[in-house]
């Protein structure tokens, strides 16, 4: 499985105590270098760069036909009050994991708002760190025996990263989680 | 606005219907999303900050966007994130 990830994802991911488990969720992460340029604290560059070394996370190499993809993109989000604002590296992320297949990686509400209704990149699946913590789970990566072993992990995030999450976005991972541990 | 590129008419109408329902959706996450924020921030920091920072801290409450915050403190996404941290805000998603 691949996945990519944006700015903001590594910086709260890099503050996790349980961070190193994301590359053995992935078979690679890629990532825009325009991306890779937004980081800036000791934390975030050191994580990065750790798992660039490691070969987990992979610049992306970018191609015009992709800017163009970008350039359509944005005309057609980017002015929608509805939608948070979304910069460019947010729109490259969606546009490299629509072209590889692969999982987006972000905690930007404009993006997950784009994947919800978006013709082309509907097709995108968008996780934030809650989706990553729930594939941990049935990874074997985290290991939990019930509910409430899920729900401490993800307290851990919350606690590390200051993160909320939506009530409903947190009901359908815990029934999830409940029906996959029920198996 | 999305679908632009679309050809079918039929296709553009059950577009825009599935648009109105998710902005319904859209707004009341909105409002839970900011109220959490609202709840946890701690009000005296935030007073206490030099205008930019104060209102980039305000604004991001209530629009719950690190981007456009950190332009506002003229900070990069990451050292207003370490900002909205010591004010205890959330990033809710």
């Amino acid at each position: 499985m691949l996945g990519v990830a944006d700015a903001c994802f590594l910086i709260d991911w890099a503050r996790f105590r349980r961070r190193e488990l994301l590359a053995s969720l992935f078979e690679a992460i890629l990532i825009h270098e325009e991306v890779l340029a937004q980081l800036r604290s000791p934390s975030a560059i050191d994580f990065a760069s750790r798992l660039l070394a490691r070969g987990a996370l992979r610049l992306y190499p970018w191609s015009a036909a992709e800017e163009e993809l970008f350039i359509k993109l944005r005309d057609e989000v980017a002015l929608d009050p509805r939608i948070p604002s979304l910069e460019r590296p947010d729109l490259l992320c969606l546009v490299i994991a629509y072209r590889a297949g692969a999982s987006l990686l972000t905690e930007n509400l404009g993006v997950l708002r784009v994947v919800q209704f978006h013709p082309t990149f509907s097709r995108v699946t968008a996780w934030t760190a809650l989706e990553v913590l729930e594939h941990l789970v049935y990874g074997g990566l985290a290991e939990v025996r019930s509910v409430e072993d899920f729900l401490g992990i993800v307290s851990e995030y919350c606690e590390d990263t200051k993160h909320v999450f939506s009530s409903r976005r947190m009901r359908e991972v815990v029934e999830r989680v409940r029906t996959w541990l029920a198996k | 606005m999305a679908g632009g590129g679309e050809s079918s008419a039929p296709g553009h109408a059950a577009l825009s219907k599935l648009l109105e329902a998710l902005v319904e959706c859209w707004e009341r996450e909105d409002e839970e999303f900011r109220e959490l924020r609202r709840r946890s921030a701690d009000w005296k920091f935030i007073e206490e900050q030099p205008p930019h920072l104060r209102a980039a801290l305000i604004y991001f409450i209530e629009r719950g966007d690190r981007y456009v915050a950190a332009r506002i403190a003229g900070l990069t996404v990451e050292e207003f994130d370490e900002l909205r941290r010591r004010a205890n805000i959330p990033v809710v998603v």
